[in-house]
């Protein structure tokens, strides 16, 4: 499954950078993440409660960043696993600056499930991933504009 | 003999119990101590198996015993063969993989059962499996059927050099030599694609070992209760004699019942006699996706070679099967492919090629027609292509190919899925075309409705497809009639009933010949305490096989209740006659005796049964037939076209069928709806939609669109009768009949729907979705 985007962001490259490289951050911004741990600068295990359909349940897994090109772009990977199935993703992630100290986001990545999560929710996995990555999306621009502003 | 009950429209004996909710199923069964099993089920398609690790499941309050492939020890063995490959066949290559209890070393399919576990309830065990840690590694999966044979493809069987389970090659004739001759050659290339079987009930075992008598209890959801009763005490070291196998009320069955072993099947009964403990493990509809047998994929590449003037010189169809990650069932469904190909017509020149094909999907095993309608799909899709390479009518291009009447019993020279000679007994194939004909109304149809309709922008569009149906297959069946001291009759045979009104038909037959009410005959299938013998309930041979059966066992009770009768009646056998119960003096009523004062003189309390008799009023009869009769019929279908939203309405349906001797047109007629609704669901509705990575995506009837009412047309059935040679009742078996050219009729009403467009369709199952792209495909051509 594909998954692909881009968002505007109301700040500067250098701070979104900043922002999305920090897990504390992102734990605040994605819905569900439980907890997140730095392994070191690149890799990052945690907990993550999904819901889709109708299933539910929590998702261990690890995040690893290569390919990193600060304040640029950099390549995400993530493989997770729970008690409805496994999850397996790589995605680029490309900053671009944009006129009026604003951040272009693009992102593109391929996305693979398995198990229950497959059979019965991945029809509407993709409209929740694009809810997830959306609301989350939302939340760092509001960070982000609240840091601006401090 | 003059015909009293069979071909009369009987309501069913069953059907109290079952409107009631009175009728038990497997899932009813409830015992003192009974456990409940959950499996952990594969996540990946393809992958190694590094660990199980089941420590954590163990210790979860409530789990009685976790087992896995290592745990099983020297009871771990594959299921048998269910039927073994052709011997008669030269260069046949068959290579047999069967499914295991559980996955050891390797998983080869989603939903491949790794470990179960056994818990005080089902909600323990399912809350325990949550907590098995399992370290897969993934392989690459194999799902193309092309680049699965391609060299250097990843192996679903690591000790096999190719993705190739089996190849057969048959011919009739010399396919060149006609081709030689022929002015036109039309070559397609055709996909079909099958789907669930999704019967109502789940499959469900309970299995009970009583230690104290040593004997082992199971009530099973299969079709074949016999086969599972024999395996299952070869496996387990028991006599038969101490293994009861018993198949209740199933609610449908339709092929994936069958004698399969699944690994539920192996597991349960094994479970349950290691820990002395009766268990019970019902499937879920998830499960029953991806742990289910389905029929899958086929891909033909079809020649076929005419004269101008519309004879069938030969036909050529190599295909590949797709057999999904074992093939127990051999090569049943391939090669019920290759014997329709030709589908009722005269073709005198035949060369096939298949191959089976191992990939990482669950197996595929027979679904109502099983093999048959892909047949039928290919000659028809060919038969209308060629119809408009030669600017022929289509209907006018199938008669002039059909077999003549007079060309009875007919060889096709190459064997069927029995592995007998290709032969089909009986028929008159134009008198069912021309009755579809007639009830759809085709030349006013076509000559003033189409035109009308389409000048009021409507698209509506008329199929016409004729079928054949092998049936009736053996190797035998038994049934053992016994007259009571009630005067009711009991019957019992081994096959089991899923739904198919054994209860009523197999009744009449008895009623018939006896003289007693239908509801007076009490028929007990898939208990095999009841009867030893048999084989099962599939390739539509219930009422042929086992119904010959019970007729012949009828008939002989009949002969000693007239012998005994004559002689408490003082009177010859031929003035007796058989009534209400009764045997009476045919001119003098008041000189009668009951059947059930009969039946009790039959079994004396004081002094011997004569020598050389036998007490009671009994008789067991076996049949086993030559070779399967062949049905046979015509679907005729109005369909209308949403152009905006490629919905469907049918406006009318017909069948004209022909399945020899009617026993009951009730029941019949019910088999027919049933086949079309399965039938219009492989043409318009049903797929099982799997990711590049072998992962089922449709696994709920949230996703899976079965057809509901709302799709199902209203069906009108004609019954022609030709009676098979080939058994003394001239049954044919009509339980896939409904199915089987569906797809194919569907796909030439539709063409006919949009002829201007010159629509081809060489795909089932289609979908709405589907159907606009081949007719933007068709636009962008033009």
């Amino acid at each position: 499954m594909k998954i692909e985007g881009e968002y505007l962001f109301d700040g500067p490259r250098e701070e979104v950078w900043k922002l999305v490289r920090d897990p504390e951050v992102l734990a605040t911004c994605v819905p569900g993440i439980q907890t997140v741990n730095k392994v070191n600068d690149s890799e990052f295990t945690g907990e993550i409660a999904l819901k889709i359909g109708p299933l539910g349940g929590t998702f261990g897994g690890r995040v690893t960043v290569s390919n990193e090109v600060a304040p640029e772009s950099c390549t995400l990977t993530v493989e997770g696993s729970g008690k409805i199935g496994f999850l397996k993703g790589i995605g680029h992630v490309v900053l671009s600056e944009q006129p009026g100290s604003k951040t272009l986001m693009k992102y593109s990545g391929e996305a693979q499930i398995g198990g229950k999560v497959a059979s019965v929710g991945q029809r509407l996995f993709e409209s929740v991933s694009k809810g997830m990555v959306k609301q989350g999306l939302d939340k760092l621009n509001e960070i982000l504009k609240q840091r601006s502003a401090a | 003999m003059d015909r009293k009950l069979i071909g009369k429209r009987v309501v069913r004996n069953e059907d109290p119990r079952l409107l009631t909710g009175h009728a038990q199923f497997v899932d009813d069964v409830q015992l003192p101590g009974m456990l409940h099993a959950a499996f952990l089920r594969s996540e990946y398609a393809h992958a190694r198996l590094l660990k199980v690790d089941v420590s954590k499941a163990r210790q979860h309050k409530g789990v009685v015993a976790v087992f896995t492939a290592e745990d099983m020890g020297k009871d771990w063995q594959p299921g048998p063969p269910l039927v073994s490959p052709p011997p008669t066949v030269k260069d046949v290559v068959f290579h047999s993989r069967r499914q295991v209890p559980l996955a050891k070393d390797k998983v080869r399919h989603a939903g491949e059962a790794i470990a179960v576990v056994i818990a005080e309830s089902r909600y323990i065990a399912e809350d325990a499996v949550e907590e098995i840690e399992v370290e897969y590694e993934p392989l690459p999966v194999v799902l193309d059927l092309e680049k699965a044979l391609e060299p250097g493809s990843p192996l679903v069987h690591d000790d096999l050099d190719s993705n190739l389970a089996a190849r057969l090659y048959q011919k009739k004739g010399d396919y060149e030599a006609a081709r030689q001759q022929a002015d036109v050659i039309v070559k397609r290339r055709i996909y079909i694609e099958r789907g669930a079987a999704a019967a109502m009930e789940n499959r469900g075992i309970v299995a009970h070992w009583d230690a104290q008598s040593e004997h082992l209890t199971i009530w099973d959801t299969t079709q074949a209760p016999i086969p599972i009763r024999n395996g299952t005490a070869a496996r387990l070291g028991l006599s038969e004699h101490q293994v009861r196998v018993i198949a209740p009320y199933i609610g449908g069955g339709f092929g994936p019942k069958i004698m399969m072993f699944y690994p539920e099947e192996m597991v349960i009964p094994w479970a349950a006699m290691k820990l002395n403990r009766p268990v019970k493990w019902i499937e879920d509809r998830r499960e029953n996706f991806y742990a289910t047998t389905q029929e899958r994929g086929q891909i033909h590449d079809v020649e076929m070679a005419l004269t101008r003037d519309g004879r069938v010189l030969g036909l050529k169809d190599d295909f590949l099967h797709d057999t999904g990650a074992y093939d127990p069932y051999g090569l049943t469904i391939p090669l019920n492919t290759q014997s329709h190909n030709m589908g009722g017509y005269d073709i005198r020149n035949y060369s096939s090629e298949f191959k089976v094909v191992f990939t990482n999907r669950i197996i595929a095993t027979p679904v109502r027609g099983a093999g048959r309608p892909h047949g039928i799909f290919v000659i028809e899709r060919m038969m209308d292509a060629a119809a408009r390479e030669l600017g022929m009518d289509p209907v006018e291009l199938r008669k002039r190919n059909l077999i003549p009447p007079d060309a009875f019993p007919y060889e096709h020279q190459i064997i069927d899925q029995a592995f007998a000679p290709l032969i089909l007994d009986s028929g008159n194939y134009k008198a069912v075309v021309d009755k579809a004909l007639e009830m759809i109304g085709y030349e006013k149809f076509i000559k003033e409705e189409q035109p009308r309709l389409r000048r009021e922008g409507k698209y509506v569009g008329i199929g016409v497809v004729p079928f054949i149906e092998t049936t009736g297959v053996g190797p035998y069946e038994g049934a053992r009639v016994t007259v009571e001291a009630s005067g009711k009759v009991n019957v019992a045979t081994g096959i089991g009933t899923q739904g198919q009104g054994h209860f009523t038909s197999f009744a009449q037959v008895v009623a018939e010949q006896l003289g007693v009410k239908v509801s007076d005959v009490r028929i007990v299938t898939g208990d095999t305490s009841e009867f030893h013998w048999g084989t099962g309930t599939f390739a539509s041979r219930g009422a042929v096989v086992a119904g010959n059966a019970v007729y012949a066992a009828a008939k002989s009770v009949r002969q000693k209740v007239l012998k005994l009768a004559s002689k408490v009646l003082e009177a010859p056998e031929e003035e007796l006659e058989l009534g209400d119960g009764m045997v009476r003096v045919a001119d003098i009523p008041q000189k009668a005796i009951s059947l059930g004062e009969l039946a009790v003189l039959a079994n004396p309390l004081r002094g011997a049964v004569e020598a050389g008799t036998e007490p009671g009023l009994e008789s067991t009869s076996y049949y086993g037939p030559q070779y399967g009769a062949t049905a046979f019929g015509t679907h005729a279908m109005i369909l209308e076209v949403d152009p905006e939203t490629m919905m469907i309405k049918i406006r009318r349906y017909v069948v004209a069928e022909d399945c020899g001797t009617v026993l009951n047109p009730l029941i019949l007629e019910g088999q027919i709806h049933g086949g079309v609704s399965m039938g219009l669901g492989n043409a318009y509705y049903e797929k099982l939609h799997m990711d590049e990575n072998g992962q089922l995506l449709n696994a709920s009837f949230a996703d899976y669109l079965l057809v509901s009412s709302t799709e199902m047309p209203h069906i009108e059935v004609a019954h022609l009768e030709t009676p098979s040679p080939l058994n003394e009742l001239g049954a044919k078996g009509v339980g896939e009949a409904g199915a089987i050219p569906v797809p194919a009729l569907f796909a030439q009403a539709l063409e006919n729907a949009f002829q201007e467009r010159k629509l081809e369709i060489l795909e089932m199952p289609l979908s709405p979705n589907r159907l606009f792209e081949l007719l933007k495909d068709r636009q962008a051509v033009e």
